[in-house]
Order: C-alpha cells, then structure tokens, then sequence
C-alpha cells in the first residue's frame, strides 16, 4: 500500500478526534497530533484499536512512544503491512 | 441477553471465584474459569454450567497471561466481564517476612494489572462495553498484622479501581470492587477457635459470610448496577462501612 493512500486512511481515522480543525485542514507528515491537532491523549489508544482493525496489523506498545506525527503514524504502519 | 456473554473469573476453582463462576452462569454467562494449581476443581466448577471451561494459567508469569487472553480470543472472541479474584495469601509479620513471599504476593497483583490491561486492549474498548470487578478484601482498608503484603496488595486494587474507573471516563465499562469481610473459605476454615470467636465479635450480623453472598455481589455489578462505577462494595456483615 503506498504511503498517499496509508496516510488518507490515517487522517480519517483520526478525524473525529481532532479538536483543532484548522490545522488538521493544512496537515502535513510533520504535524503532531496531539500538539498541533489537540487530540485528547486519553483518545490514544481508541486511535492505535482503530488502526489495528483498519489495517489489520498489531501495534505493540513500545511501538507507539515513538509516535508523535501524521508521518510517524504511517511509517509505524506501512512497517506493519510489509 | 441476546448474544451469549462471556465472563472470565480467575481464580475460580474454589471458594469465592468458583461462587462467582457459578453465579454468573446461572445469569447466561459462558464462564471461563480460570485457576493456577486447582485444575480439577475448576474442571469440575466448568462442567456443571452451561458452555464453561476451565483455562489454566501463573498470572504471575507475562507470557502466560498473553496465552490465556489469546486462547480466549480464539474460543469466545470476546470478553464482557472480568472477576480478579485470584489472590496469594502469605501471612507473616513484617520483621519476619521473606522477601519471596512479598514477591509472591506482590508478583500476582502484577499479573491482575497486565492482564486487566489485555483484556480491555483486546476486548472491552473494541466491545465499547464491559464490567470489571475486583475482589479486594477489608482487610486493605482496615489493616491485619501479619498481612502486611496481603492488605497492601488488596488496598491497591481498590486504588486501581478507582484509577482505572477514571481513566475509563466517557466510556461504558465499569470498574468496582467488592471487598469481602470474613467469608467461610478453606483460608478461613483454618483459623483457630479462638482467632475465628474474636472475629466474630467484632461483627454485627454475628456470623462469617458465604461465597454466594459475595458472588451475589459481584453478580449484581456485572449485570445491573449501571450507574455504579469506581466504587468499593463492602460485603462483610457490618464489620466495617467504608
């Protein structure tokens, strides 16, 4: 799956729990998503479930505190899917 | 209930947990029952409900939790209600104790933690539902000498109850505790005439509890008791209100 098409999905996912639509509208790999976009941290894990079913991968808990941007998010996945 | 429900209680192959097995089936549940040594027990608790089965597992050892919950995936697919009740016991005063029986103690509250975490990781938050209920005791908020690692594991779970009752907030999955007081189990059964007499006085009904009266308890949290979230049951005969 190509990245484009990852991070479609990805932003979808994390749409309804963005609180800061304006910088969601002009995201980019490097926005971060609970400085920039304001997700509610305690809405992390709903977020990693929803990628789990999405793409039908396990993320391992150690994997996300490494996460932090748009970007990181669907590198952690396209690992996962490959 | 429409689809059938499933209940993990561990523990479960006697006392306390084998009532709440026994409990839970009767409401429809399809019960787990976990134990660690009491295999045929549990076995025999299991096949007296309909669709139980026992499921052996050391909470104490990680990767054991890990197989238990996925084995539960594959069989059921789904957990709604999780019984902490599996406990160690080590009874010793402080200035005596050894370090490996703290260990023992303290190892299987790890073990409830990490495996109340899969459980809702696999199941409860995917369900956007669940009831989880953890068997303390009063002695966690009364103290016990000689139960020093017993009562601080015990008041512990109270205090994750209430913790993990608020991380949980805006979410349909209650989190409560029931604290028994002196019930009659095979732990009691051993105390000496004379210890069991001055427990006894100390109790306005006048008389230890029963596994079922406790299990009544867990039952009503796991099926009703929709408005009731971080809370400590207290089900000890009057010994103490909280």
């Amino acid at each position: 799956m190509e990245s484009a098409q990852i991070g479609e999905r990805v932003a979808k996912i994390l749409e309804p729990y963005v609180k800061d639509t304006d910088a969601f509208a002009k995201r980019s790999d490097t926005t971060k998503i609970l400085d920039d976009l304001k997700v509610n941290s305690a809405r992390l894990v709903d977020v990693i479930l929803a990628f789990e079913d999405e793409f039908d991968i396990e993320i391992a808990d150690e994997d996300v505190d490494d996460v932090e941007t748009l970007g990181d998010c669907v590198r952690l996945i396209a690992a996962r899917l490959s | 209930m429409s689809e059938t429900q499933v209940a993990l209680v561990t523990g479960a192959g006697r006392g306390i947990g084998a009532a709440c097995a026994r409990a839970l089936g009767a409401e429809g549940f399809q019960v787990a029952v976990h134990y660690r040594g009491s295999a045929a027990a549990a076995e025999e608790v299991a096949a007296k409900l309909p669709d139980a089965f026992a499921i052996g597992a050391d909470l104490a050892d990680s990767e054991a939790v890990e197989g238990l919950v996925a084995e539960l995936k594959e069989r059921c697919g789904r957990v709604d209600v999780l019984v902490n009740n599996a406990g160690v016991n080590k009874n010793a005063l402080v200035a005596s104790m050894k370090l490996e029986d703290y260990d023992a103690v303290a190892g299987l509250t790890r073990g409830t933690w990490y495996l109340t975490k899969l459980v809702l990781r696999r199941f409860m938050l995917r369900q956007k539902s669940g009831r989880i209920i953890n068997l303390s005791s009063v002695v966690g908020h009364t103290g016990n000498p000689g139960q020093s690692a017993y009562t601080m594991a015990k008041a512990g779970l109270d205090a994750f109850t209430k913790s993990l009752s608020q991380e949980l907030a805006g979410r349909p999955i209650l989190v409560n505790s029931v604290a028994p007081g002196f019930i009659e189990t095979d732990m009691t059964a051993e105390l000496p005439e004379a210890a069991r007499e001055a427990i006894l006085a100390r109790v306005p009904l006048g008389r230890m509890g029963t596994p079922e009266e406790v299990a009544d308890a867990v039952r009503w949290l796991a099926t009703g008791a929709s408005y009731v979230q971080g809370s400590v049951l207290h089900v000890n005969g009057g010994l103490f209100g909280g």
